[in-house]
């Protein structure tokens, strides 16, 4: 049988490899993790934009230089325009005795007040070289902002292997290869868990090339392997319910949508929601499979925490599984 | 004539498919969400952990002076946990902030560490001068590094109150800004509503392909546009169906609804011809979502730009999601600026127009055959 699953699992990655589909749904997390490591530091240098007019006073620009970024207009008119644009800037120009804060009047409350204390912190000549003040870091470069990206990632791979997945069931379902296999050795369980095997090689190729791409090669890949195994067993199930219960690709993409649902939430709730309340989201594997990511990327958990939760998403797999077994098993006829 | 025939024959087929009311539910359970797990101010408190190696006088003037701003003027004495270790802390909650005050500094580097949060020890120096040692985890910018640095160069009452008398010109007024329940409904709506109708429409096409609908429309009367424009209007009712059960709910009739129409019509109709676009270089759904995959995950981008007020880059306002998510912010926003909405409407429906012309020319070549 494993052999039978094999063959077929071997046959599918050369025929899709032939189709460049498999390898373009290999590079696709790939491009988005270069596309995290290339967002993350600009996200993370944000401070506010302040609009200064250009030579009115090139010290005081350094001395905002130190602290937000600075662009600088030709006249106070250009920055009113600036000021006036769609995103957040804030102009600092002079007056009589001194400088005034221009705004738009949108501006959320926390960049106005940021700017009032730069203005504040450079009329009061507050130097950084007079600093009264030491800093001490315990040398973590990831910001919390590029983990919950890659975390996501890690998410979505899983959804996308499920997709790949049941995409492919469906293909077979729709050509009928499925009935065919009836008078052949191999048995159509085998078969279909065959064409799976796809979709879970790609989730584990993908997501060690993304924790590898976006800097994470100092975790513990044993645990992220753990995951990974947990994930796509998750995302088999998801492709593997989501190609054996539609008839055609309009219910597959509708699947597809409402499978969003309880990752975004989960995610979501993981992120936002206060300590107690989380146990609401006690019944998505997605949130379990979030917060064990979460633990291994932020290097903070232990063994025995993440056996636990890859049990749970392990756990709740078998359970929908058990709940859906007719279903599939009428799907296979 | 022909067209609205079509479109009624759709309808009539979506009506009894399963996607018609996926589409429904969905919008349901986002309501549901928005109404019941989104509150309306999301509350962000930072924590930190403080150790004042003061005389006892010094402590007392900190610990008066933070506790002034607590919620109920009391502080209230906790245990704190971090690598196996308890310790005490005085905790004080302010409207900002959880701050623990604790004993050592030892204690303030472990916790710092284990939570993740920041820590500060105040000390005097040689010069008997307030001096202070702040523990970071190492990825904050240089910029915030920079100003955590010197914010206490000068006495926190003296910045407050110079902060306080700041001229501040406001370039436009009546400003109201919205509630964070409120502020997640664009990101929502341009996701569910109109950028998944490029998936839908592809889906549609390449099941009409299986089954051979495409081909049987070269021996009728009507016409390849016909049969687009018929699916596309399909997948643009459902859009503003949904796009409606999730708006009106929350914020009742103190926008304009007019403008919503046209920006979920004309975004969803952009959308469609763009996955009718991409589909007609496939053969396959799988194929081409590969392609609409990765430009989903494109649009979501300046999904993140429109959380985080100061990231703003060049680039991302170049990404078609950019201005769809500023349209329905204008639309939900008090004293919305009604010529924005406008211009992007204007601005899909001619880009939607011209994607829709090219691939009627390549639906005609390919599908009538």
């Amino acid at each position: 049988m494993i052999k039978k699953i094999c063959i077929i699992f071997l046959r599918d990655i050369r025929v899709n490899t032939r189709e460049f589909m498999t390898l373009y749904m290999m590079i696709i997390p790939l491009i988005l993790a270069v596309g995290i490591n290339f967002l993350s530091p600009g996200i993370n240098d944000t401070t506010v934009n302040l609009a200064l007019i250009e030579n009115e006073n090139p010290e005081q620009a350094a001395y905002f230089d130190d602290f937000a970024h600075v662009e600088l207009f030709s006249d106070e008119q250009r920055v009113e325009d600036r000021v006036m644009s769609r995103d957040d800037v804030i102009g600092i120009l002079p007056k009589d005795n001194g400088y005034y804060i221009m705004t738009q009047g949108n501006e959320p409350k926390s960049v106005l007040e940021y700017s009032k204390l730069l203005n504040v912190l450079y009329e009061s000549d507050v130097q950084l070289e007079d600093a009264r003040s030491e800093i001490i870091e315990f040398g973590r470069t990831v910001p919390p902002l590029k983990k919950m990206l890659v975390n996501m990632l890690l998410l979505l791979i899983s959804m996308l292997a499920g997709m790949i997945i049941a995409m492919n069931v469906l293909e077979e379902k729709v050509d009928n290869t499925v009935s065919a296999i009836n008078v052949t050795p191999t048995s159509r369980s085998a078969f279909i868990l065959g064409k799976s095997l796809t979709g879970m090689f790609i989730a584990l190729f993908s997501s060690i090339a993304c924790l590898l791409i976006t800097g994470f090669y100092n975790v513990n890949l044993g645990q992220a392997a753990l995951v990974v195994f947990s994930l796509t067993i998750l995302s088999l199930l998801i492709g593997f319910i989501q190609g054996i219960n539609s008839d055609d690709a309009m219910e597959a993409a509708g699947s597809v949508k409402l499978m969003f649902l309880p990752m975004a939430g989960s995610i979501a709730g993981y992120e936002f929601v206060t300590g107690n309340w989380q146990i609401f989201f006690y019944w998505s594997p997605f949130y379990w499979a979030y917060r064990a990511n979460d633990m291994i990327l932020s290097k903070s958990g232990t063994w025995p925490q993440l056996i636990l939760y890859i049990g749970i998403i392990l756990v709740i797999c078998g359970a929908v599984y058990a709940l859906l077994a007719p279903r599939i098993r009428k799907g296979l006829q | 004539m022909k067209l609205l025939s079509s479109f009624k024959k759709e309808l009539i087929l979506a009506s009894r498919g399963f996607y018609f009311y996926v589409e429904l539910i969905f919008a349901l359970v986002i309501l549901a969400v928005l109404l019941f797990a989104i509150p309306q101010n999301f509350s962000s408190t930072s924590t930190e952990y403080l150790y004042f190696n003061l005389p006892q006088e010094g402590i007392e003037i900190f610990t008066n002076h933070i506790l002034e701003d607590d919620l109920d003027a009391k502080s209230e004495m906790v245990e704190i946990k971090a690598s196996g270790k308890t310790f005490n802390a005085e905790l004080i909650v302010t409207d900002e902030s959880e701050i623990y005050i604790v004993d050592s500094e030892e204690a303030v580097r472990m916790l710092a560490d284990t939570h993740r949060n920041i820590g500060a020890v105040i000390e005097l120096d040689d010069n008997n001068q307030l001096y202070y040692k702040y523990y970071l985890q190492g990825y904050e910018s240089t910029r915030l590094k920079n100003l955590i640095s010197i914010l206490n160069n000068e006495r926190t009452d003296v910045l407050i109150e110079r902060i306080e008398n700041q001229d501040v010109r406001l370039l436009s007024t009546g400003y109201e800004p919205l509630t964070d329940r409120e502020n997640t409904i664009p990101p929502l709506i341009a996701f569910s509503g109109s950028l998944m109708g490029m998936f839908i429409m592809a889906s549609y096409i390449f099941l009409d392909k299986k089954e051979g609908v495409i081909k049987a429309y070269a021996v009728t009367a009507s016409s390849v546009w016909r049969y687009l424009m018929s699916k596309i209007l399909v997948v643009l009712l459902t859009s503003v169906v949904s796009g409606f059960i999730i708006i009106m709910p929350v914020m009742g009739f103190r926008i304009n609804y007019g403008l919503l129409l046209l920006l979920l019509l004309t975004t969803g109709f952009f959308a469609s011809s763009l996955g009718l676009l991409i589909a007609s270089f496939y053969n396959t759904l799988t194929k081409a979502f590969g392609v609409i995959y990765l430009l989903l995950i494109i649009m979501m981008v300046p999904s993140i730009a429109y959380f985080i007020p100061g990231w703003d880059p060049f680039w991302i306002k170049i990404i078609p999601s950019y201005p769809l998510l500023q349209g329905f912010k204008e639309i939900i926003l008090p004293n919305g600026d009604i010529a924005y909405p406008l211009i992007v409407s204007a601005g899909f429906l001619a880009v939607g127009i011209i994607l829709f012309a090219i691939t009627n020319i390549r639906f005609k070549k390919t599908l009538s055959v």
